[in-house]
């Protein structure tokens, strides 16, 4: 165990430069971080009710502002920028998680879920868009609509190779598969798994690993299913899981969030490296 | 007393809270997570707001706020005239609090909110357990404009309406117990000046007869006189659904049989508006 007595843990990322683990506390209002042989400290409050965060090729800390309803970053000399609040000139949702792919197209879901939840307030409770998109924002700081159509997007992540985003989709409990072009437009959007199982647990953070198998969060625990759609086990975890992430140097070492706690635990396959340790 | 109630304006599922406010009726669709707009003149209805969280009830004040109680996501809101919600605080020492139903706002800006609890949870995860009682409630804006939240009753176990005299001195309660044995009445606790309550008279008891127990009182109003309307009953059991009129010394001066059971109730002018359960807004003129 890394953490505990969380009320809502969320948004784990690894740096590996830094040698820290870093997640968020949604409702506690707080960006943690964590460092072997020195525990625990914060490193954000309040946080904006952070909830997913991931680093991109620079080493920078991207973060989906549940409660602030933006998409943020933390430049090299500490300064939070503001990347993106609206689309076309109306605010957005609330951004749940968020990847970045290898030439700095950000994308990230938004469904409105800081809006009614209780403890997850922001400033502006008032829902503008009329859908929960999954939205890309391009390196000339344009926003665009990615995908429309679904009902509440939650984790996504890309397939090794970058050709494919993976999309979950909590309130139809399933995932769903894109292709993703070079210009970063995404096509397609088969079902590629629906979650089955009676125990707590729903599709929220989801993770590839180097060979390509998904992870979703689901009842139980976490799922983990294979490149073809085929569910290969669950890994059962205590509590209520929100999400995960790799770390450590081998990257082999999966960092577990619930809402109460965030473990960790050693695993045969590595995942896919984020931050700048990602092209290596 | 007796008048003919006519729809107006109607939603999907249940509707609830209703206010006067610039001459029209703004109404909530619960089951819609919608505010409507009742246009009396023209007879219109538009969307006055979408994505409520099944906000349930509804006090207007004088700088274009409006009050909220958002049962959906267990908190008061403020509606803000540039569209824009800001919750006001949603705990009570420490914890959140049950499902606001309905709420009334007095002459020092306090808001009194019923909090009961709620057959349908809250959206989203189920993070946070509901209180150990379902209380009034009240919320107080403190210098630095952060809002402080008190428990104000101890003796209510399914509060419903609320709503302040036109003097601030007395704070109307619905209790609705709907076991057969329970309490189901309306209270008047004075308000002393520290702001305490006092120990309530019962103005109206609700009973039981051979079809069950009568279904109590969910809305509250007052007239431009300053009496108090209270909407109650149902087609299931008792004499039916009705407006009571209480006058100023408290006893009932008029009732105004209702064609179908009530939500809350708002006067505006003459005329008497009523939400119903199931999803109209009714008017009459009450002469």
């Amino acid at each position: 165990m890394v953490a505990q007595g969380l009320i809502f843990g969320e948004g784990p990322v690894w740096n590996r430069r830094e040698g820290r683990f870093y997640w968020v506390d949604i409702i506690g209002d707080t960006i943690w971080r964590w460092t072997p042989e020195v525990g625990a400290e914060v490193f954000i409050r309040p946080s904006g009710r952070a909830n997913g965060m991931t680093l991109d090729r620079q080493g920078r800390l991207l973060v989906a502002g549940w409660g602030s309803r933006s998409v943020w970053r933390i430049e090299p000399d500490g300064v939070v920028r503001t990347l993106a609040s609206h689309y076309r000139g109306v605010r957005i949702n609330t951004p749940n998680d968020i990847v970045v792919r290898s030439d700095g197209r950000i994308y990230w879901t938004d469904p409105s879920g800081a809006l009614f939840i209780p403890g997850m307030e922001g400033d502006d409770l008032q829902r503008y868009l009329d859908n929960h998109p999954v939205f890309r924002l391009d390196p000339d700081g344009t926003v665009v609509e990615a995908v429309a159509d679904v009902s509440y997007p939650n984790g996504l992540c890309f397939s090794p190779d970058e050709s494919r985003l993976y999309i979950n989709d909590t309130w139809r409990a399933h995932i769903r598969v894109f292709d993703v072009a070079p210009d970063g437009e995404l096509s397609g959007g088969e079902v590629f798994y629906s979650l089955v199982g009676d125990e707590p647990g729903v599709a929220d953070g989801m993770k590839v690993d180097g060979e390509g198998n998904v992870y979703v969060t689901g009842p139980a625990g976490i799922h983990v299913i294979d490149p073809s759609g085929r569910l290969l086990g669950r890994i059962k975890v205590p509590g209520h899981t929100t999400n995960m992430a790799w770390g450590e140097d081998d990257w082999r070492t999966l960092f577990v969030t619930t809402y109460s706690s965030v473990f960790r635990l050693r695993l045969g396959i590595a995942g896919i490296p984020v931050g700048p340790e990602a092209d290596a | 007393m007796s008048q003919n109630f006519e729809p107006v304006a109607s939603c999907q599922g249940q509707a609830g809270g209703v206010i006067a406010r610039d001459g029209h009726i703004l109404f909530c669709a619960v089951d819609e997570s919608r505010i409507l707009d009742f246009d009396p003149d023209s007879g219109a209805v538009s969307e006055f707001r979408r994505y409520t969280s099944r906000i349930s009830g509804l006090a207007p004040w004088p700088s274009g706020r409006i009050y909220a109680a958002q049962s959906g996501s267990r908190r008061v809101v403020q509606l803000n005239p540039d569209g824009s919600v800001s919750t006001l605080s949603s705990r009570l020492g420490g914890r959140v609090h049950n499902h606001p139903f309905d709420l009334t706002v007095d002459g020092s800006g306090r808001i009194w909110f019923s909090d009961p609890y709620s057959a349908i949870p809250a959206q989203g995860p189920q993070v946070f357990e509901r209180l150990g009682h379902a209380s009034v409630l009240r919320l107080r804006q403190l210098p630095n404009r952060h809002w402080t939240m008190d428990r104000m009753t101890t003796d209510t176990s399914f509060p419903g309406a609320v709503q302040v005299s036109a003097d601030s001195s007395t704070l109307f309660v619905t209790e609705n117990d709907p076991d057969p044995q329970g309490r189901r009445e309306l209270r008047a606790y004075p308000i002393f000046a520290d702001g305490n309550l006092g120990r309530p008279a019962v103005l109206h008891t609700f009973g039981s007869d051979h079809r069950g127990p009568h279904r109590g009182g969910y809305g509250l109003c007052l007239d431009a006189g300053g009496r108090l309307l209270l909407c109650a009953g149902s087609t299931e059991s008792g004499p039916g659904p009705a407006v009571y009129i209480f006058g100023l010394d408290g006893h009932i001066s008029g009732t105004l049989a209702l064609p179908e059971n009530p939500a809350a109730c708002c006067c505006l002018g003459s005329e008497i508006y009523v939400t119903t359960v199931g999803g109209r807004l009714l008017r009459a003129d009450a002469g």
